[in-house]
């Protein structure tokens, strides 16, 4: 599996984005543990966190990971302010859209939530002030991840069964069906690629940066941006007669009736929602009778055990047709750390945190 | 002759500075383009005239320095003080980047018409010096050679 971004991509997000002396605390992280980094958390008058792999510390001045926050970075709320600009571009009107929705999509596909005092016009969000704290998400596609399941989802050369991946937040959901966007558009051995259009509602599939999607989703794939689902999907199969719509967490009543519209026009869909399990997404009101024997035919349920991932492909019946183990969800020794907290910490805190990690 | 005509100059770019700020709202909050990527387009334009290397620079400056609009602004006219304008013209357009690009579009479609209504003023002051003080110039001029002409004979 090749995890697509590396060290050059987030040196250029640190570069383009940070205030100084966030940048040079961040920068100062040792490099291996970079690769592990999923998330920066910046609040106002607190320490500077960040995450690796489900396991938060936080940054010292020089770079070194603690779990002590007095020996770590205190962000200023100058310095909040900064990079809430940054992120703008200094253009806060070109991103009022993502600013109500509480994230800002970055180059290389990467996301800032954000959090601050909301402001309402009547009953819709307009914006957000006095910006409080933000949480710098780095993406990472990874390539090759959808290739033990993409066998038990394609029907014939030139067609796929209709499937919905269900799991917890966080179990790589997401990364799973952009993988699944990226081979069914491309095509897999006999099977051929179809056309293909994502219903990209969060920006969170393709990432687009100004247009451009950020990840790669295959030859034949066309995303519509921060589109509603229903929206997206009659916008697509109006202009773009595509094969297979994609669409990320169903949860809306409006869904169901959107995927039904699509199935009529001899549509494929793939979708996710969170559920921990099949018989926990039926229960769901409005969109639970997707998964009734007339609806997804195929039902892909991710979770988690000690660190590694587990992947349950099933028919529309409930009957098991692949089981996958994939061990390389979280690194074991950021995972041990993560499991006894609060046993190990202090030991940690003196071996440079994730220091014993091995390559 | 030199002096009359600089005093058509500076009319003429501030007539182009208003026609770029109406380019600049349209871009903004018509299209929601980022200010790095509207500077750069309207320096890219031919319509834009004297400005267009300003409006390049500034753009650079924001996309090297990351830095915002108006200190951008400010160091990209402080290295072009080539254009025909007085002293006073330069002092009020100084500010012009301070504003943008800190709120919303409808309160940056309100920054831009105060900036337009501003430059405006400018304008048809600069129009009126050229109507009375470009004809004295010239007139001036004109006596002058005859004068010299007079002096010659």
């Amino acid at each position: 599996m090749e995890k697509v971004h590396d060290n050059r991509s987030f040196e250029e997000l640190f570069q383009t984005y940070l205030p100084e002396r966030i940048r040079n605390a961040v920068g100062n992280i040792e490099k291996p543990f970079i690769m592990d980094l999923e998330e920066l958390r910046i609040r106002a008058g607190f320490p500077l966190m960040a995450v690796f792999s489900g396991y938060d510390c936080y940054i010292a001045p020089d770079g070194r990971l603690t779990d002590n926050p007095h020996h770590a970075l205190k962000v200023s709320p100058e310095e909040l302010n900064n990079l809430f600009y940054l992120l703008c571009e200094h253009s806060v009107y070109a991103y009022q859209e993502d600013i109500k929705r509480g994230f800002i999509t970055l180059r290389g596909g990467h996301r800032a939530g954000i959090c601050g005092t909301v402001v309402y016009q009547g009953d819709e969000v307009t914006g957000m002030r006095d910006i409080s704290s933000v949480n710098i998400r780095l993406s990472r596609q990874i390539k090759g991840c959808a290739e033990g399941v993409i066998d038990s989802i394609i029907r014939s050369e030139n067609d796929i069964f209709n499937t919905l991946i269900l799991s917890p937040p966080r179990c790589g959901k997401t990364t799973l069906l952009r993988d699944i966007a990226r081979l069914v558009s491309q095509g897999a051995g006999h099977f051929r690629g179809l056309r293909t259009v994502v219903i990209d509602e969060r920006s969170e599939i393709a990432a687009n940066y100004r247009g451009i999607p950020q990840n790669d989703l295959g030859p034949r794939t066309d995303v519509l941006n921060g589109c509603r689902k229903k929206d997206g999907i009659e916008i697509a199969l109006r202009g773009m007669s595509p094969h297979v719509i994609i669409v990320d967490e169903l949860g809306d009543r409006r869904d169901a009736e959107a995927i039904k519209m699509a199935w009529n026009a001899g549509v494929r869909i793939i979708a996710t929602a969170h559920a921990f399990s099949l018989e926990d997404f039926k229960g769901r009101l409005g969109v639970g009778e997707l998964a009734s024997k007339s609806g997804f035919e195929r039902i892909i349920v991710l979770g988690m055990l000690n660190g590694k991932r587990w992947i349950r492909v099933m028919d529309a019946n409930g009957r098991e047709l692949n089981f996958l183990n994939q061990d390389n969800r979280m690194p074991f020794d950021t995972h041990r750390l993560h499991l006894n907290r609060n046993e190990t910490v202090s030991q940690a805190d003196r071996e440079a945190a994730c220091a014993a990690k091995i390559y | 002759m030199r002096l009359s005509a600089r005093l058509t100059e500076r009319q003429r770019a501030l007539q182009k500075f208003i026609e770029i700020l109406v380019n600049l709202k349209g871009q903004m909050c018509g299209l929601g383009i980022p200010l790095v990527d509207a500077f750069e387009n309207i320096g890219k334009e031919n319509t834009s005239g004297v400005w267009s290397e300003i409006f390049m620079r500034c753009s650079g400056i924001m996309r090297e320095e990351h830095v915002n609009a108006g200190k951008a602004w400010r160091k990209a006219l402080e290295n072009n003080r080539n254009l025909c304008l007085d002293e006073l013209d330069y002092l009020q357009i100084r500010d012009f980047g301070e504003r943008l690009g800190k709120s919303d579009r409808y309160n940056q479609e309100k920054v831009l018409e105060l900036e337009k209504e501003k430059i405006s003023i400018m304008e048809r002051k600069a129009r009126e010096d050229m109507e009375t003080k470009g004809k004295l110039y010239r007139s001036l001029g004109i006596l002058t050679g005859a004068e010299v002409v007079v002096l010659l004979i």
